[in-house]
């Protein structure tokens, strides 16, 4: 049906054509790509709000210490190789058995509100750690396996941390969160923090910061070690898709940007630069070491048949690509890793079979293991394999956060990404006397190898220890390693040097990027 | 008549009034029900029980129901949505941070789908055939396409490919008006995607029937100009459905840019009212609900005195 002569339809169609064609060209204009690149900022696309508690240092955990390096300085500071250097405290001292830690602390030290860093201050921070929401001092805690007991203002320069128990290397805690030191106005009123930083740390907070969504800093005149840091501006833009995240590497919104695996290859044809680590081992850890929600978990051997059931290698091919199949509970970095283990705990479902008869479980066994949505599609691989050998587990999404929490009393065995970077700390604060072990199992020579990491005093001893640690926790099926997830850091290879990790610590340090040329 | 048109302003007013207190009720509620308390979610999984008893009675939680919902809805009528129990910081704050890059994208979202829609409406009703035909099918298409699959094929083609559009970021107007616009294109053209189909199709509907009428007919046949008979008249007598489509396009894109804000890392509401559902953050949610209300019953009354006001009859009524 024609309702209007040629020229009036000639007419409609070039007015919808213009105003199609007006609506796309208005939205053009310069191109993002061929814009100079600006050296006075570094743009990090990073992938959760590392803010959203506000602006407590105290209140997040190690994993959020690069953010706050900007803005907080520590106690001792990470070092490019990974150990714990000076930082507030120039210096620092054990006493002879190592129950006594103390510390010499720097002059001139300038907090955001006005006041200057002293042994009070240091005592004031320090005594917040029996307040529960402070996750940077969970470990620190009454009761924890790194109790300090008082701390002790010994002179205005110098303090004294004391400790339930001896605690050799205990300095290197102080590199990480959980040494920042809050100003004299923060500690004061802690709910400022929750909008308004107060540290003394290379970088200030811009008002143009977004919540949630773009933090920037700008250099802090102050800081007696803004130098260090080769950006006059940083700003941290969350991007929570990993595929957002790498395409704003791509097209130049980002320098830096965390990676997920599975976008690596697409940055890297886009001529990204992409450094990697490992570190994170994805672990299934035995909660029910004594049988107690489970009997079957009693027995070594049954955690042993776990060891044998499961398919590493197809899991990482099917859901992990690019990330590394883990026989070992410690990282490949680690010093404790051993290829002895791949072999020893190979994927054999006969084996499995004949060590569940050896217990008593001929016939398998029944439990249910408590899942999130993250970690869902792993448990199910994983129920697949335990299936093949007789294994039922039941896997339930956790219905509350509380049922989560819970799930390591009430259900035999759990999941989680483990970081390796402190391994004393983590066997100490997690595996012997932390969250994974409410039932109080114990294991001698877990102990025992522990014991001796956190004496090592040279490599050689370290490594030996470290060694007997690691087979330890596969052999014993505490942990029952799956796959250990690469940390990858893209970045734009014609703004920014080659990134750098520090040791083995899975975020690098915010100094250590540097321009290109 | 206008006094019956006061009365119906005043009507109009106090239904929507009425809208809005029901759904914070209703969200207020829903609050309530959620798992935990505001001292477990501010204090986390390590708190004792005393503290986190501590924090609620702070708060107030304890308090009966009602006393806490006039309590909160003394405040919010002057404009204190509460506190954050994530970060402390002011909820009303937060938002209208937030509330300017989300209407941004509803704006532009309404405005260009509704441009493209009208053009492809009116061309499809006009040229018929094989040309009614490709355009019926194109709206088909981009109506049955999600959303966020569209942004991930534009940002692939405009962003990543071509580097012609930034992939990700909001900047705000005040900071560089080009930016801005720049930041927006890929998300509005996302979002007007499915829009200007649905927009299409209404306006072809309405034109096929305006220029079918009597009147249409007398203007050919008094030679008045083509553009005058089918954008001035012809449009005009479509109108009504048109116009309630694009405001329901609003209303829609409001409420649903929480895909273009994750998928381009947009500081907007919808992004806000994700991360607080997830962290439990009970006064933030409400306030997202509240505002959120607020804009679709304040465009649903601009939609119905606009309705009024284009079609005589109901004018008179």
């Amino acid at each position: 049906m024609k309702l209007l002569n040629s020229t009036a339809r000639g007419s409609s169609a070039v007015l919808a054509g213009a105003l199609l064609l007006g609506s796309l060209t208005a939205c053009g204009g310069s191109s993002q790509a061929t814009a100079k690149a600006d050296t006075s900022t570094l743009t990090l696309a990073i992938d959760s709000d590392s803010a959203s508690f506000g602006f407590d240092p105290l209140r997040v955990s190690a994993a959020q210490r690069q953010f706050f390096e900007g803005l907080y300085d520590s106690l001792m500071t990470l070092q490019p190789d990974g150990s714990a250097g000076p930082g507030l405290a120039k210096e620092f001292s054990y006493n002879a058995d190592k129950t006594v830690l103390t510390l010499t602390l720097k002059d001139g030290v300038m907090f955001t509100d006005g006041s200057k860093l002293d042994a009070d201050l240091v005592k004031a921070n320090l005594d917040r750690r029996s307040d529960p929401a402070l996750s940077a001092y969970s470990a620190v805690a009454k009761g924890g396996a790194q109790e300090i007991t008082s701390v002790d203002v010994v002179s205005p320069t110098q303090v004294a941390l004391t400790f339930a128990k001896p605690q050799p290397g205990f300095e290197k805690n102080l590199a990480s969160t959980t040494g920042m030191i809050v100003g004299k106005a923060g500690v004061a009123d802690t709910a400022s923090l929750a909008a308004t930083p107060d540290g003394s740390g290379p970088y200030t907070l811009d008002p143009s910061t977004v919540k949630g969504n773009k933090y920037v800093l700008v250099k802090n005149d102050k800081s007696l070690d803004a130098s260090n840091y080769p950006f006059s501006k940083v700003v941290f833009s969350v991007v929570q898709d990993p595929q957002a995240r790498a395409n704003a590497l791509v097209s130049g919104q980002a320098d830096v940007a965390m990676l997920t695996s599975s976008t690596v290859d697409f940055a890297k044809s886009k001529g990204l630069g992409v450094s990697q680590i490992g570190g994170t081992v994805n672990t299934m850890i035995s909660f029910d070491k004594t049988g107690k929600t489970a009997p079957a978990f009693a027995s070594e051997k049954v955690r042993q048949a776990i060891q044998h059931a499961i398919n590493r290698k197809a899991l990482v091919d099917a859901l992990h690509k690019g990330d590394i199949p883990a026989w070992n509970a410690l990282p490949k970095d680690s010093a404790g890793f051993t290829d002895e283990l791949e072999t020893t705990f190979a994927y054999d479902p006969e084996k499995a079979k004949a060590l569940l008869a050896e217990a008593g479980y001929a016939n398998g066994f029944e439990f249910t293991i408590i899942a999130s949505a993250q970690t869902q599609t792993d448990l199910q691989a994983v129920q697949k394999d335990l299936a093949a050998v007789g294994i039922t587990m039941n896997v339930k999404m956790a219905a509350s956060t509380d049922e989560a929490f819970a799930a390591v009393a009430t259900t035999p065995l759990g999941y989680a990404p483990l970081n390796w970077d402190n391994p004393v700390g983590v066997m100490y604060g997690v595996v012997l006397n932390g969250f994974t072990n409410v039932q109080k199992a114990t294991d001698d020579q877990l102990s025992a190898a522990t014991g001796e990491a956190a004496a090592a005093k040279d490599d050689a001893a370290s490594k030996t220890a470290l060694t007997k640690l690691n087979t330890r926790l596969v052999e014993s099926g505490w942990m029952i390693p799956l796959y250990e997830a690469l940390t990858n850091q893209g970045y734009n290879t014609k703004k920014i040097k080659q990134v750098e990790f520090a040791g083995t610590n899975a975020y690098p340090l915010l100094s250590s990027y540097a321009p290109a040329s | 008549m206008e006094v019956t048109m006061a009365l119906f302003i005043t009507k109009r007013l106090l239904m929507a009034l009425t809208t809005v207190l029901v759904v914070a009720v209703l969200a207020f509620l829903l609050v309530h029900a959620m798992p935990g308390s505001p001292g477990a979610v501010s204090l986390g999984a390590g708190a004792s029980q005393e503290a986190i008893d501590e924090v609620n009675a702070r708060l107030g939680w304890n308090d009966p129901l009602l006393t806490q919902f006039f309590r909160w809805l003394g405040d919010a009528v002057q404009g204190d949505l509460g506190i954050s129990l994530i970060d402390g910081r002011s909820v009303s704050a937060a938002l209208l941070s937030r509330l300017p890059v989300t209407a941004s994208l509803a704006a532009g979202a309404t405005v260009l789908s509704a441009v493209l829609g009208i053009a492809l409406g009116v061309t499809a009703a006009v040229r018929g055939g094989t040309v009614d035909r490709i355009v019926g099918g194109l709206c088909g298409l981009a109506v049955a396409l999600p959303a966020f699959w569209i942004g991930i094929i534009f940002v692939y083609l405009l962003a990543v490919q071509s580097s012609v559009f930034p992939a990700t970021g909001y900047v705000p107007f005040e900071v560089s008006p080009q930016d801005w616009a720049m930041s927006l294109a890929l998300p509005v053209i996302t979002l007007a995607v499915g829009g200007a189909a649905f927009i299409a199709r209404q306006t072809r509907a309405s034109m096929l029937d305006a220029l079918q009428q009597e009147h249409i007919r007398t203007l050919r046949a008094t030679a008045t100009p083509t553009w005058k008979i089918l954008y001035i008249h012809a449009l005009r007598y479509a109108s009504l459905p048109i116009v309630a489509g694009i405001a329901l396009q609003f209303m829609g894109l409001f409420g649903g840019s929480v895909v273009a804000e994750q998928l381009f890392a947009m500081p907007g509401l919808g992004q806000a009212a994700q991360s607080s559902v997830s962290t439990h953050d009970a006064p933030a949610v409400q306030g997202v609900v509240v505002i959120a209300t607020v804009v679709v019953v304040a465009v649903n009354l601009a939609l119905e005195l606009a309705t009024k006001f284009l079609d005589p009859k109901l004018r008179a009524a």
